[in-house]
């Protein structure tokens, strides 16, 4: 199946609050956190689509519009692959575990809790995997501070203007990890 | 290269030996130079190495290794059997914080004389990672480092130069008769660590692994005994080419 094809028939299993989206040759299914489960197993298991190869899950942040989680699956027979995606808030980041349906998704809902503090509720043991003991903190959200940068400005320049070199000066840009100046670390 | 260059005062000439003392004093006194000139010349040409390669700088230590660089022109003996049995530890590629702890117990297993060079951007200073939450800003924050080669990843010249730097520098070691402080001298204890014991699954009250039930999800899988064995198998006899 195309991509498109694909996308129409996963809107067509799952009704009119799903959403597909075609980019770069690659075929993105948005589905409401409550039907996630739903989604990947219809996704997983319907014969046309047959995506039963999970592939990886991870998550984006999205600032103050949450977090996009997503899982990647690959048809092993029909040789398509297909994003499925959702949205949880921040503040309530909780979403049910989709070990009932892929076993292996178990470690890259681990690591997806671990960078990203999203709960997985249902799953066994959220334990950190990859991160060291004692670790604090989840160093994929944007709101992490990375103490280097702070410490040190970036040795290089990243936009024009920045070293009153006579260049044209545009906005100023914080890169990411670094928090206004004034608002973090010792007085 | 003459080994005994002529018209030079000899090297293993008779020289006045400094007279060894019993009691405090000889603690901290160094060896005369022709014993420190042939230990070190025994040290610096055998310089079994251990191979820490983190990331891709290896593949450049491991390209210096074979015969295109070759390093063992040099004395530099690929590779020790295990941190025990090594003189020099490369480390190449990048250390992160998880993986610090083992860089130093493995040093630490080492036994004296060691020397270490760290090879690579990544393990001199943190490197293009100098930012990272997760990466170690250079392994000389857990353990001495003699040599740094700097690049990106470094050539393998760029390695063999790093050695020749460490065999001058082991020619210019002193050393010392007795260790001169015994107190810092870690302990065998040290280096001893108790055994693993497998991880418990938090949900069962800890009667399962946790491998069964969290990390690979899948049950213990009974090895199934074929119980009966065929007695004989038929020998498949291949068709011989018929001769025309």
């Amino acid at each position: 199946m195309t991509p498109d094809e694909v996308g129409a028939r996963l809107v067509e299993l799952l009704g009119d609050d799903v959403t597909a989206e075609v980019t770069f040759g690659a075929v993105t299914v948005d589905v409401p956190a409550d039907r996630w489960i739903e989604a990947v197993s219809v996704a997983a298991s319907d014969e046309q689509v047959a995506a039963d190869y999970f592939d990886w899950l991870s998550a984006v942040d999205e600032l103050t519009d949450g977090f996009s989680v997503l899982v990647h699956l690959w048809s092993l027979t029909l040789h398509h692959h297909v994003l499925l995606r959702t949205r949880i808030p921040r503040e309530t980041a909780v979403l049910p575990t989709l070990i009932g349906v892929f076993k292996g998704a178990s470690w890259h809902e681990r690591e997806t809790h671990e960078m990203f503090g999203i709960d997985f509720a249902g799953h066994p043991g959220l334990v950190p995997l990859l991160l060291p003991e004692g670790f604090e903190g989840h160093p994929l959200r944007k709101e992490f501070v990375l103490a280097s940068r702070v410490a040190k400005q970036w040795p290089g320049a990243k936009e024009p203007g920045e070293h009153d070199d006579g260049s044209p000066s545009r906005r100023r840009m914080l890169p990411p990890g670094v928090p206004e100046p004034g608002t973090w670390g010792p007085e | 290269m003459g080994v005994t260059p002529s018209g030079e005062p000899l090297l293993f000439a008779p020289a006045r030996l400094p007279v060894l003392s019993s009691g405090e004093q000889s603690i901290g006194m160094e060896a005369p130079a022709p014993m420190r000139f042939v230990l070190n010349w025994g040290r610096r040409y055998s310089l079994w190495v251990f191979n820490f390669g983190l990331a891709c700088c290896a593949i450049e230590f491991i390209a210096s290794s074979m015969s295109q660089h070759d390093f063992i022109r040099l004395g530099v003996i690929p590779f020790a059997h295990g941190p025990r049995q090594a003189d020099l530890m490369v480390v190449s590629g990048t250390v992160t914080d998880k993986m610090a702890p083992a860089v130093r117990r493995l040093y630490e297993q080492m036994p004296e004389p060691k020397y270490v060079i760290s090879f690579g951007a990544c393990s001199n200073c943190g490197g293009p990672y100098w930012d990272s939450y997760s990466v170690t800003k250079g392994v000389d924050q857990i353990i001495p480092v003699d040599v740094y080669v700097p690049g990106c990843p470094p050539r393998p010249e760029a390695l063999l130069h790093g050695i020749l730097k460490l065999q001058d520098k082991i020619a210019g070691e002193r050393v010392p008769l007795k260790p001169s402080d015994k107190s810092v001298r870690p302990s065998a204890a040290a280096f001893t660590r108790p055994f693993v014991s497998p991880p418990q699954a938090l949900h069962d009250g800890g009667t399962t692994p946790v491998r069964h039930k969290v990390h690979g999800l899948r049950e213990p899988v009974q090895l199934e005994v074929a119980a009966e064995v065929p007695a004989e198998v038929p020998a498949e006899v291949p068709a011989e080419p018929e001769e025309t």
